[in-house]
């Protein structure tokens, strides 16, 4: 995607291709695992089983082809316009119990790098505080002066805190907007770990000037600052392969694009007439405030006939990311109560049939890994409810029939498996290495070796946070409520006693799983242990990737050469060290 | 200067809240309907008891 959403015959064409070619993985995987099933006698768990397969194998080859469909297209080259900005624009910072320090500091950066184009006076701040921490509260304005004196940024960076929580994220936009929306044509949403150089927020301001009916514009922000191992390998996934999977994406949503929350711009008008969210009837976690409300309002937008879009070529878009496997799974958490109160959207009045697909997807994102747990478990049980083996099925033959074994079908199964996970990924190398954008990944040979690692990484981490998204779900259904914790960032090294206290009911789980396997079917214990094995080393492997990184590999372009806003950051940081509550009088 | 560290010097929420205000310009964020009510008539009309609606013989 680029400077204009694509035409819509080319969206339905790579919609119906990824979908059939999706639909076709999963029954080819359905028939091949029913044929392996029915070896030893056909029985109702093979069907069961054979229908999960469908489902898990569906979801895999929905991202493999997503993929696919973004290694087909190139981010266009979009002709920047050099001319001057008339519109003024809010830069939003929400903060809940944030370090103001490192917050403000980001702050500081941003408007000396707007400053640098020479609109700095196009574009002002305002940071949007729903902190219930009164010490952190008292910090916040504190940091606020100073960083007033130090930006000389009086009228221009603006500061408010909330009495109440109302709405949370979303509210709190909502508070800004019916405020001080009529002052801004455009608003820029961040986070309060999001980072962007001010080129790209002018080169966004023109965008939307340029597309009168485009609501928002979503950039796709790359992970900064990981030190450790976990951190590491997940900057580097998401700045090596989420650019590709970003273009298939968008090669499908046509006019309804995705908003994900922040490092994105939205024109104002539009956000406030078609995104004021209520609350959902009945009780939390599928009632009350709605929680993922950026996937609502991209689909709200859509309805009221705003164009929503990603632009991937858009550089200079940053956030930060949890440091280790456990900051990661309460996020998660978060993530995934929203996502499973989109079912209460699915059918809302008037939404674009791709809002409510994406909406599912969201769902099914949470949702899938269950499939697997239930695969495995009806694997692990199916000896007991299967019918004994008859030697002699046909009449009045006298000699037995050995039943031919069907393992290389189940072997062929796992391979294509693997292969829709590992594929893809591969394929983005060698694209990258064609494409010369191996460079800001350390050259063609260490973006393989990453990509390599990375992939037996994420197969060690796989069934841990498959067990994390299945309690998350568990507990969505039983009607647990996760609450609005702040987010844990910075340093996130874990001690190994502080892994085991999050994990040891994984450790549990895949002894019990490898227990079970041994009694009841111990010919599939060698195809549980690259699952249960990973399992029983939880604790290891999560304090373990929270250790700072020291390896070469990982290697992303900010790492070899910081971005330009990024050093600002680090000077503002340098130059804020030494204050010790002291600031100049306004 | 100021020493923020002894905010006795002078009231920082009030500092904070005068030179962070807000511009004053409200904009109208009207609430968004999402939820769709169960509608009278298809299939939630077959679901409806209809004991106490039936037709009276005679007048």
């Amino acid at each position: 995607m680029g400077a204009a959403a694509a035409p819509d015959s080319r969206v339905y064409v790579t919609r119906t291709l990824t979908l059939t070619a999706s639909l076709l993985a999963a029954g080819l995987g359905f028939i091949v695992f029913l044929q392996f099933g029915a070896s030893d006698g056909f029985d109702a768990f093979d069907v069961l089983r054979a229908v999960l397969i469908f489902a898990s194998t569906f979801w895999l080859a929905w991202g493999a082809f997503t993929a696919l469909a973004g290694l087909t297209s190139r981010p266009p080259t979009v002709p920047r316009d050099p001319g001057p900005i008339r519109a003024m624009t809010a830069v939003l910072v929400p903060v809940y119990n944030e370090d103001p320090v490192a917050t403000f500091a980001r702050i500081a950066a941003m408007d000396a790098s707007l400053r640098a184009t020479g609109f700095g006076d196009r574009f002002h701040f305002a940071i949007l505080s729903d902190t219930r921490n009164d010490d952190v509260a008292a910090r916040e304005r504190i940091w606020f002066l100073r960083l007033l004196a130090d930006t000389h940024a009086e009228g221009r960076i603006f500061y408010r805190r909330r009495t109440n929580n109302k709405g949370r994220k979303a509210g709190n936009i909502e508070d800004f907007i019916k405020r001080a929306g009529a002052a801004y044509r455009y608003a820029i949403i961040l986070d309060a770990d999001s980072l962007m150089e001010g080129a790209t927020m002018v080169e966004m301001v023109r965008r939307m000037e340029a597309a009168p009916d485009l609501g928002l514009l979503q950039t796709l922000p790359t992970i900064i600052r990981a030190k450790s191992r976990f951190g590491r390998t997940m900057q580097f996934a998401g700045a090596f392969y989420s650019p590709i999977f970003a273009r298939g994406l968008a090669m499908m949503q046509g006019r309804t694009g995705p908003f994900w929350g922040h490092n994105a711009i939205v024109r104002m008008n539009a956000f406030a007439e078609s995104c004021g969210l209520p609350e959902l009837s009945g009780r939390p976690p599928f009632g009350g405030h709605i929680l993922s409300h950026d996937y609502v309002e991209a689909a709200l937008l859509a309805r009221a006939g705003w164009t929503v879009r990603v632009d991937d070529d858009l550089t200079g878009s940053y956030e930060e990311a949890p440091e280790n496997i456990i900051d990661h799974a309460k996020r998660d958490r978060r993530w995934c109560q929203g996502n499973l109160q989109h079912a209460r959207l699915l059918l809302a009045p008037g939404l674009k049939p791709w809002s409510r697909f994406v909406f599912l997807q969201g769902i099914l994102a949470y949702i899938a890994p269950g499939f697997w747990l239930a695969f495995l478990a009806a694997s692990i049980a199916a000896p007991l409810f299967a019918p004994p083996i008859d030697y002699f099925p046909i009449e009045y033959w006298p000699f037995p029939v050995i039943p031919v074994s069907q393992v290389s079908k189940a072997l062929g199964l796992a391979v294509g498996i693997v292969g829709l996970l590992f594929l893809p990924k591969l394929l983005i190398v060698l694209d990258a290495a064609l494409r010369n954008r191996t460079r800001s990944f350390g050259g063609s040979l260490r973006a393989l070796q990453s990509t390599l690692a990375e992939l037996l990484f994420s197969s060690l981490t796989a069934p841990i946070f498959l067990m994390f998204q299945t309690r998350s779900v568990l507990q969505v259904l039983r009607g647990a409520d996760g609450g609005w914790p702040a987010q844990t960032r910075g340093d996130g090294t874990l001690s190994l006693s502080d892994a085991w206290a999050a994990s040891h009911w994984i450790v549990t789980t895949g002894g019990i799983v490898l227990v079970m396997a041994q009694l009841l079917s111990p010919q599939l214990v060698p195809w549980l242990l690259p699952v249960a094995l990973p399992m029983a080393l939880a604790p290891v492997i999560i304090a373990w990737s929270s250790r700072p990184s020291r390896t070469g590999l990982f290697t992303i372009g900010t790492e070899i050469t910081a971005a330009p806003v990024m050093q600002l950051h680090d000077r503002v940081l340098r130059r804020w060290e030494g204050f010790d509550a002291t600031v100049d009088a306004a | 200067m100021m020493d923020l560290a002894k905010p006795d010097q002078f009231d920082l929420d009030r500092l904070a809240e005068e030179l962070g205000a807000l511009p004053d310009a409200p904009l109208a964020m009207p609430v968004q309907r999402v939820e769709t009510p169960p509608q009278p008539g298809g299939f939630w009309a077959l679901l409806r008891p209809r004991f106490g609606r039936m037709g009276k013989a005679g007048h």
